[in-house]
This record gives structure tokens, sequence and C-alpha cells, in this order.
């Protein structure tokens, strides 16, 4: 079991007013280490429009790499705008992953489109910065990895990796709408797809982690790090509904494979879970797992999926 | 019900000329759906006619409507009529539609519009365009793939999503894909969105798609050539062009398909869909050369449109189905291929 020392939580998006389009969230934290700085993008939203519903857009805080709890500078703009009418990003981007790619870095997010008959569907969009990752211009209008025969809907929550000079996108797909108290909630599982050039992507088209807590339990931010010849994939997972509270909320699980393909699942050894009390006592979700001069973190979401901002765990000892 | 006595019957007696461009003797309407039993509650419309040749008759294949019970909302379902070969009498109207919409939240939930066919084996491919509603703009379209293996009668999906839909440079609106097998190589003819917009304040946002091609081995898995648009406007940049359909005649492969203005297009007359045509000797220079020969007659059904073409050959003729005025509310017609240009 690995054992993660909390640090508490890390950003407060309240605690910077000024930008009208981060008065709260800091979602799906995934960070990007440079000489000085840890640079952390998140996805934060404006408030709610008149109907209740929000947009969704990424940007990013620096934290100090001597004292990650010290914030050196906050984007002063979302790194990226919503899309066009009617294109698959225009009600938001979230969540985002990042990756250095030669000269340039590349992002590549969920955008969310609204429809009638359920709330929303997600794929993912592609998107570079050349720049050093202060702003990223789209690939192009539409998604780089959209829709398909055995993925129907919602693909989101996309964590880029390149492996073995491969590139390999961990992401999630929904499998259902399942209608919970006639409101339609959507189940997702990890999937993976891969590609020689991180843009042509060719979907495993397989669930990659078996449903613990019950069937239609769902699963997201499926982050994986390769460390003592294995590969280790922390995600979270909720049930399917009354998961806005503690009961059946996000938890964070663990799974570890040496092929990327067969993964066994052993949520006993993530070793995080909630807190008695505090920012994260009821949910953690969306964990994401970097090596910092010689340690390993944890950023992670707490209670209300991220609307307060994320926090950071150390681990004791190393993945390996 | 008849055909258009006045053509002449049968219609097909003289050769094909070559040398004076595409000409079609129009038959007339062929089939009312108004006059038959439809399935699932449908009471109008038969578009975007597509024909399953059999021994002793043709399967006709197009797409109906069913208003929603809340807001008269359309949902559109394939159906199919079967004709005897001189298209002048129905035999049988299909009972059910052919496939039914899809589950909740998935890309054909709120309509199939249209769907084309392909004998493959023992097969029939069913290439479909799935309708699913948003919010901002009225819909977001993906082409699908079912199967049939009792002649059209149903159809399976291969799978719950799109075989093709929007991608980095085809933001949206993928859909009306037309499937050959030419040699080894299967080809797809299809349109993709080049965008959504507001003519004019307070109004839907009106679309406006090209026309582009994809390749696939196996009819499942397909490359696009993406975001080309292989046939060029004739009313400028907003045209907006669909349903393409080929066939290859005399060593030339000859595509129709239908085109419009992109905005004040469903009454007024002069912005409303025609019948286009390109030609192409290798599949991926077309050039335009639309001809006047299929125009609507006055006073008649398709007086004032003429769009969703069907081409294909049967006994030796080249036929085109197509539908007319009102999109297809009240029909399809057929023409027959009189002159083909050299």
């Amino acid at each position: 079991m690995f054992k993660w020392e909390k640090l508490g939580k890390a950003f407060t998006p309240q605690e910077f007013p000024g930008r009208p389009w981060m008065s709260e969230f800091a979602q799906a934290p995934s960070t990007l280490v440079f000489d000085t700085f840890v640079r952390v993008y998140f996805s934060c939203r404006p408030p709610a429009d008149a109907n209740g519903q929000y947009v969704s857009y990424a940007a990013y805080v620096d934290l100090d790499r001597a004292d990650l709890f010290r914030i050196v500078h906050i984007a002063d703009q979302p790194i990226l705008p919503l899309g066009g009418l009617g294109e698959f990003d225009e009600f938001g981007t979230y969540p985002v992953s990042v990756i250095r790619a030669g000269n340039e870095i590349r992002a590549y997010y969920g955008g969310w489109t609204r429809c009638e008959s359920v709330p929303f569907d997600v794929v993912i969009g592609c998107a570079t910065s050349t720049d050093g990752g202060t702003t990223f211009q789209k690939l192009g209008n539409g998604p780089v990895l959209g829709l398909s025969l055995e993925e129907p809907f919602v693909l989101s929550g996309p964590k880029v990796r390149y492996f073995k000079d491969r590139w390999y996108l961990w992401y999630i797909a929904g499998r259902r709408w399942k209608l919970v108290d006639g409101r339609p909630e959507p189940v997702y599982k990890i999937r993976a797809a891969t590609s020689a050039d991180g843009i042509g992507w060719v979907p495993m088209n397989l669930d990659l982690i078996k449903s613990r807590i019950e069937d239609d339990e769902a699963q997201a931010s499926p982050d994986v790090t390769y460390a003592g010849g294995r590969y280790h994939m922390f995600f979270c997972y909720r049930g399917s509904r009354d998961y806005r509270g503690k009961a059946h909320g996000y938890r964070i699980g663990y799974a570890s494979s040496t092929d990327l393909v067969t993964w066994t699942r052993d949520d006993a050894l993530a070793g995080i879970e909630v807190s008695d009390a505090g920012w994260d006592a009821e949910t953690i979700s969306y964990p994401h797992v970097f090596e910092l001069d010689g340690k390993v973190y944890l950023a992670y979401l707490g209670n209300h999926v991220g609307r307060y901002g994320f926090g950071l765990a150390v681990l004791d000892g190393t993945l390996g | 019900m008849s055909a258009d006595t006045a053509s002449g019957w049968p219609f097909w007696t003289e050769p094909l000329d070559r040398g004076e461009g595409i000409r079609w003797k129009k038959v007339g309407k062929v089939f009312d759906p108004t006059t038959v039993n439809l399935p699932v509650g449908c009471l109008e419309f038969a578009q975007s006619p597509h024909a399953l040749k059999f021994e002793d008759f043709v399967r006709v294949f197009f797409s109906t409507r069913s208003a929603d019970s809340d807001g008269g909302k359309y949902r559109s379902h394939i159906a199919f009529v079967d004709m005897d070969k001189s298209f002048q009498s129905v035999i049988r109207v299909s009972s059910n539609e052919v496939i039914p919409l899809g589950a909740l939240g998935t890309f054909d939930e709120h309509g199939i519009f249209p769907m084309s066919l392909l004998r493959h084996g023992d097969a029939i491919y069913g290439y479909t365009t799935g309708w699913s509603r948003r919010v901002s703009v009225s819909v977001e379209t993906a082409i699908g793939l079912a199967v049939s293996h009792d002649d059209g009668v149903s159809f399976q999906r291969a799978g719950p999503g799109p075989i093709l839909a929007a991608s980095l440079h085809e933001p949206f609106l993928v859909g009306d894909g037309f499937v050959l097998l030419i040699g080894d190589t299967f080809h797809m003819w299809y349109i993709f969105g080049v965008g959504w917009r507001r003519y004019e304040p307070e109004v839907p946002a009106d679309r406006i798609y090209k026309i582009g091609h994809a390749v696939s081995a196996n009819g499942i898995a397909w490359v696009k050539d993406e975001a080309r648009q292989i046939v060029p406007d004739l009313l400028g940049p907003e045209e907006s062009q669909a349903l393409p359909t080929v066939i290859e005649i005399q060593g030339r492969y000859h595509m129709f398909f239908c085109y419009r203005q992109s905005f004040d297009f469903r009454a007024n007359v002069d912005r409303g869909y025609r019948i286009g045509h390109a030609y192409s000797d290798d599949l991926r220079v077309w050039s335009r050369e639309d001809d006047a020969s299929l125009q609507g007659t006055p006073g008649d059904w398709d007086s004032d449109m003429q769009c969703y073409p069907h081409v294909f050959e049967c006994d030796g003729r080249v036929f085109l189905l197509y539908n007319g005025n009102e999109f297809g509310r009240f029909g399809f017609g057929l023409a027959v291929l009189e002159t083909v240009m050299p």
C-alpha cells in the first residue's frame, strides 16, 4: 500500500478575485515542471448563467518549485478560447492534460457541448503552445478524438503520456446514460488510445479497469506513471446515484500493469482516503501524480469536485 | 398510383445517346407517402429515396417523419416501399421502421435521415445519418453503419456510435454517406459542415456544408480526405451541397447531388435546392457541370425544388430518384437518363 501524507489545499480560486472567468472551481490539476516553478493547469468557471448553467475555462497557477504552497503567478487569461457556434468545445474546456513535445507544449482537453435529451456531450480536442504554455492554439475546430463505433458519447478526462516512442491517451468514454430519478446521469469507464504522432489516434476499444462498487460505477481521471518496471494508474470512481455527497461520491482507486493492456485493480493500495474533517472530508477525486526533485506528489480534488480548489499530498517512499 | 403517362411508356426504348451532356427524361412522381400506411405513426415525407434492386422489384428506402407529441419537432425513420421495375405500382410498404432510433444520448437518437445501401456479400450495409438535438444550434449529425441479413427488412447497428463523425478539421455535421466498392476500395462521398451562421439576429443558426470523400478497406474503418471539398461551388462559398450519389457510366464517374443557398432556402423558390452534377475520371478531381435538363415542371410536384437525388442502374438503364417540393413531404419522383456527355 502506498502511503500519502496530505499537505493540504494548495490553491483556492476564491482567494484571487479579479478574474471573472475564474470565480470558482480549480478542477483536474495537471502539472508541467519548469526551472523555478511548477505550473498546474486546471479548469475553472465564471458564475453560472441565468439558467444555472456553467461554462468551463482552462487556466494555470505557478507554484514555487522550492515551496509548492507559495503561489508565484496565476494566468491572466484562459489558455484557450471557447469554441465557436456549434463546435464541440463551445461550452467548456475541461479537463486539460499537458505534455512537452519538442519545442512545443501540447494540451489535450475535453470540449463540452450542450444537448437536448441529455445535458451535455464531450469529445477531446488538442491545442499547442509555442510560448511556454501561456497560450494555446487549437489544431483544428473539431476534436482530435471524436465519437466512434464503440465510443458513442462523453469522451472526456484525457491524460496524455509518451512511453517508449509511443503516444498514449487515457480517457473516459460514456457507456450509457442512466436515468436516475428521471434525470440522465452518464456512466463512463476508463479507456485508452495510442498514436504515432499524438494526432491520429487508434482507440483500444477496451474498458481497462474492472468495475468494483457496482456495474454502473463511473470512473475518471486515469493518471498513469511508470516506475519500478510497472505502470501505475491512479484514478477516481463513484456510484451511479446520489454521488454528489459522501456516501457514493468520488474516491481514489489504483491499478497497475506491465503491458498497458491488462490492468490489475486494487483500490486498497491507493493509500489515500477522505479526511475526517475539512476540505477533502466528503469526496476525493481527479488524482494527478508527478515527480519533483526526488519526491512523488499527488494533486487531487476534495469536496464538491474542486469547487474550492485542489490540494497536494506527498508519497512516503517511491512508486516503484 | 401511376407515373406521368405523358412521358410515354415504356420510357427506355431509345438507346443512350452521347454528346449532348446529361439529359434526363422525367417520368413524374412515383410514390406519395400520404396514400399509404406508414410505420411508427408517420403520415408524411418520403425523403432521400435509395433503391435496392431485387430480381423482379425494386426496394426503395426513404426517410419518413413522426412528430413529437410535446412540441412537434420531427424525428426521421427509415422505411421502404417495394415497387415493380417500371415504377408503376406499389407492391408493399414496410410495416416497421427498418432500424429503431438510437438510445438516450447517442448520435442517432432523434432521427435517421438518410440511409444509403450497399450489397456486400450476403449482407446489406446501411449507412445511416444520425441526428441528435443540440441547444445552441439545432442539431449535430454523424454517419453510422447498420447491417441487414434479411434483404433490408431489418438492420442491426454495428455499434452504438458512428463510423464517421466530427474530426479535427471537420468540426460538425458529418452526414449523407454514399458508398461504392470500386476494385478493392470502399469509397464514401459524404458531407461535412463548414459553418453555423446566424444570418439575422434572433433566428436559429443555419448551416453550411460541402461534399467530401473517404476511403476504406472494409467499409467500416474510414480514412477521410480531411476537410477537402471535392466539388467546386456554383453559388459561392455559402453554397450548401448535400446528398452525393455516384455512378459509373461508360467509363466515367458521375456524381449527382443537391445544392442551395444557406439561408432563406425553404420558401424562397430562387434559393432552394437544385440537382447538381460533377464528373471525374480518377475519383479524385471532380469537374462540376451542372446540367439544366432536370428542371422543375411549373405547377407540378417538383416545380419549386429538386433535391436528394439517388442515381442507379437497373436493367441496362440509368435512373434518378429524387424529391420535389417541400423536401419530399409528398413523395419522390423518377427520371431516366437519355443522354450522357462523352
